[in-house]
């Protein structure tokens, strides 16, 4: 795309106002939010991700509270505020809302909203699916906020270590965390999907890969880091759940399991964790800072080291949680060494930070102010970070109030500021109108002062020996002033947020309209009008630079006047760009969904599976979880991979695209191949389960063997992958046109998949291997489990394509959903394999 | 609640320089990293008062930088000299820096990782929810067990062999050294060396269910001839009653179903449930280290047990007469 | 620059492999990991027999060579690429040159940084010389 803007012009100038005006309405009309109660049906990612932002602020207030009744029981010895129970269910409800109903949300949330703009893309390319993420947050985050009301939440800590949430607690609480939070951990993947295609495959023609705004960079990093962390948690979710609701003993030492597995799955989620919580405020950051020094950001690919370097390294941290577990040195060592390396790439990315503001003129602002406030905190909590890698320092400092202060150092200063920074930045993007200077100058004194005054003090009273989560601690041991200091200094920090919240939340009815593009900023995201309209981006631009609005003349022009791509909605769909990988050259005109109640109702009945289970009221369960089933089908029915009116669309200045795609070239494939790549991780994690019951065991699996045999296992792998092939192969004569070779294959298939099914359930069944027993039958079987699930899904797909096909919605030409399923055939056949050569080959070669 | 004192002693003018000189002042030191006590908690305080200092050093450079980057700035540099910076404050200087900090680490993780010789002196600690079973292992041939509250030697190693019957807990002893966790299935060790005598307070440092906070325990590091005598009075039975008060309070304590989870060696109370009593009058403190022990506290202890200590095993015994509370603690506390 | 390197089939998309950036970092995960489980199985199914720890110690090395030797490749190639055509440091242009620097300069800085932190890890070994 490297046609000079000036012919552009000149070609579109035939065009008359009129015309523009009429194509603008037509746009409009597409783009139209529905009014009334069908507001609620909107799938529009400026509406769901405001929705979203909104929800996850409103958690983060509830945590906030919870925060607050923490410090004031602990302001003075031996306080009867609170009961140890009541402490308890605050202080993990505090930790789990924060990160998995505000952290991770917001910065999902915030994405959805603001990506497309970024990209001067029209929507994300599944915007139900972001609707069915925001509504399952929701739903789910009420349902484990809601517990705290009938003293019913959990109390095991956010970190939920076993034998203590297995066998010692025996109420509710802790299935509510387990299936409460997994139903929001799959909305998130959810999220992360979304954004992942929409960096790689919605930016506007011409802008590379080296040209994308950083912003994009961290939301790709992050994304796929919450790809490869929240499997391994969600695995360890279902272990700890089947130990919970069906004694199965995966954590009971007696019975051959180990508390340590968990520690380890849950840290190898754990970790990354905080680093999928701050890079995103760093990407913030990375958007304002340069607005701020008036000059593109130095060392742009140095930012994208930091940004990928970070994420890589974050995964190699975890065990730095487990210091004090007894581990040999070496392997404290090896992790020690891990935690300490991260913090260069850390260093490198505040580095990018100074230098632009130094290379440039600074615009002083209270979003300024806030970003200032972030890095001088971040940087105590980075170096006290650096401190507990030290392993012996941790030794003393784990689990003690210093690590309270060091991680609301990162994580307040690292996160918070820097999002609060957004909201002052981002508010007229949303709103139409700026948040009040003069408030947020209160507001960033009592919340800087306020929040060292809180949680500085903690890193002495650790040093001091008072360890975490206690409800309360004896007087005159050292602990009395300082405690009542943090708890005074949270009144402050509680004042300056409550002052935040009313500037957010107060009538504007009489404030102007902000002027566009307030802070003259160079990125795509400013050519919103105030307020902004449904379309995201008047024409999709051609981009040439990283500050379009800064370095493309006319810029701002050409785009309000429509003289780019899609411009217009003739036929009065919902239409974006889809582009290649690295230099986004246009591929596709692709068509995305409209205004939906499925997926309200989708989300609705995935919870009510998620949350009869944690009562184990089984037939309800299943009944919603088989109505969800349905309901998700008949959307993907009606809302996806439709045959179009025409072959291609003249998209404007000359250009044609397709507007159907099938294969790894459409975006429906990639999401597929995301999804999977969450879901054999997840496997993978529970394969790594099964070797590390090897490694703590002298004879695992157990002698003699009991089960599950080799025949019974390698039988299944057979049929499987005949299965597989035959899938393949209908894949092959659906494109060939030979529609008789295909129902055949198809249908072939189906009925060797569950022959197959079921001979790999045989091999346990057969054997009597009782899951109850000893981990090595209970590992075994989920396992099977875990595959027999997956092929049954197979199975509901190939049915699924089957009908597509005999209800004409399907063709040889237009053969999308055969081509994604035989994407999800491929990482079946391979859990398959992994599976029997586990189970079957394993025992039989060690 | 007040448990232990200590008198001031050791680092407060370090820690005082700490805290500005205004935040802390009378710390009691007891369960201090600070106020180390230990070889290894020496050697933890000094390395974090190193990386303190660096720490504060770095800090305030990279606010200068920031404060004249926002606010001194007086015109805007080169961003091909603004890109080296990147490369000197970004990425070598820290590579620099975290090196040499890792070598520093890593040279003294073995030492407090080694394993003591053969023949040092071993005792064992179990958690509960919320109590501490303590075992000394050496020379004698049935191991001597107490509860949440232990001895030892100066200038002598000790090796901790720990253990737990239900939940993860940790051991930890701020003063003498780094913490280990208790892990059901698993044993883990600690090698501490104490160097000062003085009393010194233990905690439970994972969390680990309702009383999480009340899981304590006192440490008493004394000379090593003053340890080998308390050993000895400690591994003999109870002192026969001399009195008919005693008597009487010993008859009660087994009959009301005490001995079912307490054992009083040299009587019939033989149950493992519970902590063990025999010497329970010489202990400074009752509950895992909750309460001075005190005959007060110990009839306050039995007959309102799950009103102070949340979700604790023991059942209350409130159907007792108040003489007979007091003949249970009178009985209890003459324990020695 | 002339403009034909701009647009030459050399620099074209679809030669380009932009997963070889993930490379080196893959690198340095995958040689924490072998050291990690080499270590963590060895001291939980060897440590006491006869065998000595040195194993471990040399297995690690060759972890290390290994793994450093396709980082430094890659930081090679990496910086062959950045370096390509130009003597401008700048790669911020619409160009697929630009891009093609860009991938380059990604991939040098990331190795780099792979290296150092697969020094680290490696380091370990040189202190550590037991199962405690």
């Amino acid at each position: 795309m490297d046609s000079e803007p000036a012919n552009l012009i000149s070609e579109q100038d035939r065009n008359s106002a009129e015309q523009r005006r009429q194509s603008a309405e037509r746009l409009l009309k597409a783009w139209e939010t529905p009014r009334g109660w069908r507001y609620w049906s909107a799938v529009n990612n400026s509406e769901v991700g405001m929705w979203y932002t909104v929800a996850s602020f409103c958690f983060f207030l509830f945590g906030g509270v919870l925060a607050l009744l923490m410090r004031i029981q602990l302001a003075v010895p031996g306080n009867t505020f609170l009961t140890a129970d009541q402490y308890n269910q605050i202080f993990t409800m505090h930790g789990s809302v924060m990160m998995f109903l505000f952290a991770v949300p917001i910065f999902e949330a915030f994405s959805i909203m603001v990506l497309p703009e970024m990209l001067g893309a029209r929507d994300l390319p599944f915007p139900r699916l972001s609707a069915y993420g925001f509504y399952s947050f929701v739903i789910g985050g009420i349902f484990v906020c809601g517990s705290l009301f009938f003293d019913a939440a959990p109390k095991g800590g956010w970190f939920m270590y076993p034998p203590l949430t297995s066998s010692f607690q025996d109420d509710i609480g802790a299935d509510i965390w387990l299936l409460g939070l997994t139903f929001i951990e799959i909305a998130s993947i959810a999220a992360a999907i979304e954004l992942i295609v929409g960096v790689l495959k919605c930016r506007p023609p011409g802008m590379r890969i080296n040209l994308i705004p950083l912003y994009c960079w961290y939301i790709l990093v992050v994304a796929g880091m919450i790809l490869f962390a929240f499997p391994p948690l969600i695995a360890g979710d279902i272990l700890l759940e089947m130990e919970r609701a069906f004694d199965w003993p995966f954590f009971d030492p007696q019975r051959g399991g180990d508390p340590l597995l968990w520690q380890h799955l849950f840290w190898i989620f754990g970790h990354p964790e905080v680093y999928i919580v701050f890079l995103p405020s760093v990407a913030l950051m990375a958007m304002m800072v340069p607005t701020f020094a008036k000059t593109p950001m130095v060392g742009y690919s140095w930012v994208v080291l930091s940004a990928v370097g970070t994420g890589f390294l974050s995964f190699g941290l975890w065990v730095h949680h487990m210091f004090t577990t007894g581990l040999p040195g070496i392997s404290i060592g090896i992790f020690s060494a891990a935690s300490q390396a991260v913090a260069i790439p850390t260093g490198v990315q505040l580095f990018c930070f100074l230098a632009t503001l130094t290379a440039g003129n600074v615009k002083r602002s209270v979003c300024l102010h806030f970003i200032f406030a972030g890095m001088a905190t971040f940087i105590i909590g980075g170096l006290t970070g650096v401190m507990v890698a030290v392993a012996p320092f941790d030794f003393q400092a784990h689990d003690t109030f210093f690590i309270v202060g060091h991680l609301h150092y990162v994580l307040i200063g690292g996160t918070i500021f820097p999002i609060m920074a957004g909201f002052y930045y981002f508010f007229p993007l949303v709103k139409g109108k700026q948040l009040s200077e003069r408030i947020g100058r209160i507001v960033f004194w009592l919340v800087l002062i306020g929040f060292n005054i809180t949680f500085f003090p903690m890193h002495i009273t650790g040093l001091l020996g008072m360890p975490r989560r206690v409800f309360t601690y004896p007087a005159n041991m050292g602990f009395d002033t300082l405690n009542l200091i943090s708890s005074l200094g949270s009144m402050l920090l509680a004042a300056g947020f409550l002052l935040f919240l009313y500037d957010v939340v107060r009538p504007r009815t009489k404030q102007p309209l902000s002027e566009r593009n307030p802070w003259q900023a160079g990125t795509l995201e400013w050519l919103a009008q105030m307020p902004d309209l449904p379309w995201g981006v008047r024409t999709i631009p051609i981009i040439e630079s990283r500050y379009p609005l800064w370095e493309q003349p006319n810029f701002m022009r050409d785009v309000d006047e429509g003289r780019f791509y899609l411009a217009d909605a003739a036929e009065g769909k919902r239409e974006t760009i889809v582009s290649s990988v690295i230099d986004a050259e246009p591929m596709q005109c692709l068509r995305v969904g409209g205004p939906t109640f499925l997926t309200f109702f989708a989300a609705l009945f995935t919870g009510g599976f998620f949350i009869f289970a944690t009562y184990h009221w089984w037939l309800a369960a299943s009944l919603s979880g088989l109505i969800a089933l349905g309901v998700i089908l008949t959307w993907v029915w009606t809302g996806t991979a439709e045959i179009p009116e025409k072959e291609i669309k003249d998209v404007g200045l000359g250009l044609s695209l397709p507007l159907y795609v099938s294969g790894p070239n459409a975006v429906g494939w990639w999401a597929m191949f995301i999804t999977m790549t969450a879901d054999i991780t997840a496997f993978v994690s529970l394969v790594f389960g099964y070797f590390f019951y090897w490694t703590i065991h002298e004879d695992f699996p157990p002698q003699p063997l009991q089960g599950p045999g080799v025949f019974w296992p390698v039988t299944g792998l057979v049929l499987l992958l005949i299965a597989y092939g035959l899938t393949l192969l209908s894949r092959y004569w659906n494109r060939s046109g030979y529609v008789r070779a295909f129902y055949l294959s198809l249908s072939l298939a189906a009925v060797v998949s569950l022959t197959g099914t079921l001979a790999l359930l045989a091999g346990p069944w057969l054997t009597e291997l009782d899951p109850t027993t000893h981990v090595y039958p209970a590992i075994i079987w989920v396992l099977t489990g875990w595959t027999a699930l997956h092929v049954i899904l197979g199975v509901i797909m190939q049915l699924y394509c089957l009908a597509r096909r005999a209800a004409g919605k399907m063709t040889d030409r237009w053969d999308a959903d055969i081509m994604n399923v035989s994407l999800y055939w491929h990482f079946l056949a391979l859990t398959v394999v992994m599976t029997v050569g586990v189970i079957a080959g394993f025992p039989s070669v060690s | 609640m007040k448990v232990i004192e200590m008198p001031a002693e050791g680092d407060t003018a370090k820690t005082k320089l700490f805290c500005v000189g205004i935040l802390i002042s009378g710390v009691s030191g007891s369960q201090s990293a600070l106020n180390p006590a230990g070889a290894e908690a020496e050697q933890i305080a000094t390395l974090f008062w190193w990386m303190a200092g660096g720490a504060t050093v770095i800090w305030g450079i990279m606010i200068a930088l920031l404060i004249y980057s926002l606010h001194l700035n007086p015109v805007a540099h080169p961003r091909q000299k603004s890109a080296l910076f990147i490369i000197g404050g970004g990425a070598i200087a820290p590579t620099i820096i975290l090196t040499i900090l890792l070598i520093y680490g890593l040279n003294i993780l073995p030492a407090l990782l080694a394993r003591p010789p053969a023949g040092t002196l071993q005792v064992e600690v179990q958690g509960y929810q919320w109590w501490w079973r303590v075992r000394y292992l050496n020379q004698w041939e049935e191991p001597i067990e107490l509860a949440n509250e232990i001895r030892l030697p100066r200038g002598e190693p000790v090796d901790f062999i720990l253990s737990s019957s239900d939940v993860v807990h940790s051991f930890w002893i701020p003063s003498l050294g780094g913490k280990v966790d208790m892990i059901p299935g698993r044993t883990t060790h600690l090698t501490l060396h104490p160097t000062k005598t003085g009393r010194y307070r233990g905690v439970c440092a994972e969390y680990c269910g309702a009383s999480h906070a009340y899981m304590n325990f006192t440490v008493e590091v004394v000379e090593k001839k003053e340890f080998d005598e308390w050993l000895a009075q400690q591994s003999t039975d109870r002192k026969t009653p001399q009195n008919e008060a005693v008597e009487r309070g010993e008859a009660l304590f087994l009959q009301t179903g005490c001995s079912a989870c307490h054992t009083i060696r040299g009587t019939e109370a033989d149950g493992t449930i519970g902590p063990e009593l025999t010497h329970f009058g010489s202990r400074k403190s009752l509950g895992a280290d909750m309460y001075p022990n005190s005959r007060d506290n110990i009839e306050n202890w039995i007959a309102h047990v799950s009103a102070l200590k949340p979700g604790v095993k023991m059942p209350e015994f409130r159907a007792l007469k108040n003489d007979e509370y007091q003949l249970l603690s009178a009985y209890l506390k003459q324990l020695k | 620059m002339e403009q034909k390197h701009h647009h030459s089939e050399e620099f074209h998309e679809r030669h380009e492999r932009i997963w070889f950036m993930f490379i080196p970092p893959l690198v340095w995960a995958i040689h924490l990991l072998a050291c990690y489980l080499t270590a963590a199985i060895w001291c939980a199914k060897y440590s006491s027999s006869t065998h000595s720890f040195m194993t471990v110690r040399v297995a690690i090395g060759i972890y290390t060579l290994l793994a450093l030797a396709v980082i430094v490749f890659f930081c090679w190639s990496g910086y062959r690429r950045y370096r390509h055509l130009s003597e401008v440091l700048a790669s911020d242009d619409d160009t697929p040159l630009d891009r093609y620097r860009f991938l380059g300069l990604a991939t040098f800085l990331l190795s780099a940084l792979s290296a150092v932190a697969t020094l680290f890890v490696a380091a370990v070994a040189l202190f550590i010389g037991n199962c405690d």
